[in-house]
């Protein structure tokens, strides 16, 4: 898991952000360090996965700790790890945070939020849902419309999502 | 192009090839010595008949047009030879182009010996400095693929700048050695005269791995991107390193003595020529940026400025001494994203395909003049001092790489295996920098050197250039991914680049992703209003991507018979709303639901003329830095076969999937349309191999899918290329009709595709000559905006 050092200053930047120090986070404070993202508000839910309104340091950490550059990165591979561990791929990480309603698949509606977040007021609802619908189209291999897991992996195989998804300081 | 139906006549063909070409290349040798024979006899001829003569039918003055006509000649051999090699698979498979080139050049070299007993000085420095090397440069730079090369911009400047400085000391410091050891005062030349400043002038010169030859030789072998930078981008950026060397040890042994201060001043001289030549690029880069924002009235001229622009940025870094190559690259990097929103699709067509021409017979010029060179030039071939100097080289190398990769796996997150490794290593291949480097020098071991440096470029070229190939194989390297991206990825990689910006934010680590955010928001809330013209500056990137997709796809549906239904939100595209589909179905309707418009031959035309507009803004990104495959553009080349293929490809299919829906019906609506949608948007069914678009070369492989239609079988014959009636579009109409399906016997009805089939050549002949010669009106039309 996570180095000594780095929990050291990971337990200092929960401090900083918890603005009322009371031991928590609520989801006011991380909002306020992601206000210029777009998809700010999604990352955050990502964090508050049972309904919580507070979220401690550990369970920070351990959300934090998915993104750590692991020893699997070397093969680029996705493969879902078994059950058993709490850890999950990193790839199921972002696919959870498309799918907010957590049903195993990316609806077209999920999928036009995301890009309505993303790109934001500088397109046409139109371009939007076709952008949806092409997307979904190509996909898209069992035909209901919708993305699954399966599919989200095979469609990112060339990009080297492990590589990417992991931020060096979570060392 | 050779096709296996008619092998035996093209068998011939080679042949005849090869013969016309030793025919000219003899010709070639001819005239060339027969020019300073000739001109000046004639000359003096003319001179002294001053009285009355009859004047003069025919006369032969060739000292005027001498030197353009000896270029042309040159540069005509080049792109012969090019020719002739693509016409032989079999050698071209074995023998990468540059070993041949050089053996073209040898032959050359050797007739003009013969028949002149001396060769012109083609390799000279200024002309290959100022001439040859330029356009590979630019091509390398404006094409780069940023992303890689930025990702991995640590360990291609650790290997660029450590292992270059490792490579020539190494190198320059035992060659010394051994000469000292292999001292022989009576033999001609003695190897312990060589002083130990010459000999470290000696290992920059030739540690430096070579662009030119590293492309050549890469571009064949097509293996994953990431090695192809980690190589390409060594070789690029190490100019800088060999240019301080080098003249840090020519400046030291005119001076003859060295000092501390001298090597810390050297250290801050490579710091000027490395950044310095990247600000100069740079700012010649944001000229061009900026002028092309004004070019909208004159698009004629818009190719040129990229041109010129690079080119001064190329002579004003050379002029103070700053790293050129540097200098090219940055200038073409910095341009491309804002040149390319400026200026007209017709101009980006010319910019790519001037370039590659120009690169490619550069490269092919520089390596015949180096086997010309080679034969020309005096030799002397020392065993010790040349074996040692190879071995030297090759040493000096795999520990080089071997060290850095052991360094660097600390700071990757994708380590490097020792199969990469042993890849970069075998892939430093040496080449005719340090040829002409070794001929601008002035020492009095000049001959020496230059023997050594021909040996080692002609090994690392003829030898690791050979088996670079088979081992790559051999070792299973991971090759290159040949597909297109897909708008799944495009967006998906930006939710990413969201995702990890907004976690390094929560940790406040100021990481990779930070800035390059904080880049990306400068770029676009200042740079670009100022660099890109119009309301193209305001479009982000997917949608722009997207119309791209869209447009490539509605081409294809068009063309290749009928394709599937229109997707249904199409009119989202700004000129596309003149398209109404007559249903528009919600987008939460089935497939099935969805029918395709039924079209007049007016709509017919309107869709055309808009497809024809359309076209001229789309880009088609170049997928590969590769000159000898370009993508083949949809809307430019080729058109006739891909079409058919595609056709027969889609018919395959579709007789496939008809064969099963037979038996189970219920989405019997839906599969072909899906099917037919799936193969339009380019995935990888089965049948279509993912290289079918990459040029004319691979799509052989396509052919053998395609079966005869089995005799007696009642076949379902689906006539995507029959419509209702020969004159009416493409576009099937499936309201009320089932998609063209007729069950049918064999005999019958491959007639009647016969028949249709001819009919709808000629018709796609016309839509094909219509979209891909679109009126000069169009140009004037060209504020749609375009991707960035």
């Amino acid at each position: 898991s996570v180095s000594a050092a780095h929990l050291l200053r990971l337990h200092q930047r929960f401090q900083l952000l918890d603005k009322d120090s009371s031991g928590s986070l609520r989801s006011e404070d991380l909002e306020a360090a992601l206000s210029e993202n777009p998809i700010g508000v999604r990352i955050v839910g990502a964090f508050f996965q049972l309904g919580q309104e507070m979220v401690d340091f550990p369970s920070f950490v351990r959300i934090l700790a998915h993104f750590r550059p692991t020893e699997k990165n070397r093969t680029g591979d996705g493969v879902q790890p078994d059950p058993g561990t709490q850890m999950k791929c990193p790839s199921s990480v972002a696919f959870q945070l498309y799918d907010r309603d957590r049903d195993g698949k990316i609806s077209r509606t999920e999928l036009l939020q995301v890009l309505r977040e993303m790109l934001g007021l500088q397109v046409t609802e139109e371009q939007l849902q076709s952008i949806a619908e092409r997307a979904i189209q190509e996909a898209n291999l069992d035909r209901d419309d919708t993305i699954c897991f399966d599919e989200f992996r095979k469609s990112l195989e060339k990009v080297n999502i492990n590589h990417k998804l992991s931020v060096r300081f979570l060392e | 192009m050779a096709t296996r139906g008619r092998s035996g006549f093209c068998r011939s063909l080679p042949e005849l090839e090869l013969l016309l070409l030793a025919i000219l290349v003899l010709l070639n040798g001819t005239v060339l010595s027969l020019e300073s024979a000739s001109s000046s006899e004639i000359h003096t001829g003319e001179g002294n008949n001053t009285s009355k003569k009859p004047f003069p039918v025919i006369g032969i003055v060739y000292d005027e047009v001498s030197i353009p006509f000896e270029i042309s000649l040159w540069v005509l051999l080049a792109s012969l030879m090019k020719l002739g090699f693509h016409l032989i698979p079999r050698l071209s498979n074995v023998v990468p182009e540059s070993c041949l080139l050089i053996s073209v050049g040898l032959l050359v070299g050797g007739i003009l010996k013969l028949a002149r007993d001396e060769v012109p000085p083609v390799l000279s420095d200024r002309i290959f400095f100022l001439c040859l090397l330029p356009p590979i440069i630019l091509d390398a730079g404006y094409f780069l693929p940023i992303r890689p090369f930025v990702e991995n911009i640590g360990t291609i400047l650790m290997f660029a700048v450590v292992g270059t400085l490792w490579n020539a000391f190494f190198v320059g410091g035992l060659i010394y050695g051994v000469c000292q050891l292999a001292q022989d005062t009576y033999s001609e030349i003695n190897l312990g005269n060589i002083g130990i400043l010459p000999c470290l002038l000696f290992g920059s010169i030739i540690s430096a791995v070579d662009p030119v030859a590293v492309l050549a030789v890469f571009e064949e072998i097509h293996i994953n991107e990431l090695l192809h930078i980690l190589v390409f981008g060594e070789s690029l950026l190490n100019d800088a390193v060999t240019v301080v060397l080098y003249h840090l040890f020519e400046e030291f042994m005119e001076s003859g003595s060295v000092s501390a201060v001298d090597a810390i001043l050297g250290l801050v001289s490579f710091l000027i020529v490395a950044l310095g030549g990247v600000l100069v690029g740079a700012f010649y880069g944001i000229l061009a940026a900026f002028t092309s924002r004004f070019t909208s009235h004159t698009r004629v001229i818009e190719p040129l400025f990229v041109f010129l622009y690079s080119y001064m940025a190329y002579l004003s870094a050379e002029v103070f001494h700053l790293s050129g190559i540097m200098s090219l690259i940055a200038c073409g990097a910095v341009m491309r994203p804002y040149v390319e929103a400026n200026i007209s699709h017709k101009s980006h067509t010319t910019i790519k395909y001037f370039l590659k021409m120009w690169s490619s017979v550069s490269e092919t010029l520089i390596f015949i003049f180096l086997g010309v060179a080679t034969v020309d030039g005096e030799h002397h071939w020392d065993w010790i001092f040349i074996t040692a100097t190879l071995i030297l080289c090759l040493v000096a190398r795999v520990i080089g790489v071997v060290g850095l990769t052991f360094v660097i796996n600390n700071f990757r997150i994708v380590k490097l295996t020792t199969k990469d490794q042993f890849i970069i290593a075998y892939g430093g291949l040496r080449g005719a920098i340090a040829f002409s480097l070794g001929f601008l020098l002035h020492t009095d071991h000049k001959k020496i050197f230059l023997t050594a440096i021909i040996t080692v470029i002609f090994f690392t070229v003829f030898v690791q250039g050979m088996t670079i190939k088979p081992l790559v194989e051999l070792l299973a390297v991971k090759k290159k991914h040949e597909a297109k991206r897909s708008i799944n990825e495009e967006i998906h990689t930006r939710f990413l680049d969201h995702l990890l910006t907004g976690i390094e934010d929560i940790c406040g680590h100021y990481g990779h992703h930070h800035w390059k955010n904080k880049l990306n928001r400068f770029n676009k809330k200042y740079v670009k209003k100022i660099l890109i013209a119009g309301d193209r500056c305001k479009e982000p990137q997917l949608i722009a991507f997207y119309h791209k997709l869209e447009m490539k796809h509605a081409i294809r549906m068009v063309e290749s018979g009928g394709g599937s239904k229109l997707n249904s939100s199409f009119p989202s595209t700004v000129s596309m709303q003149n398209i109404q589909p007559k249903i528009q179905s919600p987008p939460s309707a089935r497939p099935a639901e969805r029918a395709l418009p039924q079209l007049t031959k007016g709509r017919e035309e309107e869709i055309r003329q808009i497809l024809r507009t359309n076209l001229q803004r789309t880009r088609q990104r170049l997928q590969s830095y590769n000159r000898h495959t370009l993508v083949v553009d949809p809307d430019e080349e080729g058109l006739d076969d891909l079409i058919l293929k595609k056709r027969r490809m889609m018919e395959l299919d579709w007789k496939i999937k008809e064969m099963t829906n037979y038996l189970t019906v219920p989405h019997a609506q839906g599969s072909p349309t899906m099917s037919r949608t799936r193969m339009a948007s380019g995935r990888n069914t089965d049948f279509i191999p993912p290289q079918q678009k990459k040029g004319n070369k691979q799509s052989a492989d396509s052919q053998a899918y395609v079966k005869p239609g089995a005799k007696g079988v009642p076949s379902i014959q689906i006539d995507l290329a029959s419509p209702q009636s020969p004159d009416s579009v493409r576009l099937l109409d499936e309201v009320g009709q089932d998609q063209g399906l007729t069950m049918s016997l064999p005999s019958s009805s491959s007639r009647a595709y016969k028949t249709g089939g001819k009919d709808d050549d000629r018709d796609q002949q016309k839509l094909l000559r219509c979209l891909s010669d679109p009126g000069p009106s169009a140009d004037e039309d060209e504020d749609e905006p375009i991707p960035t």
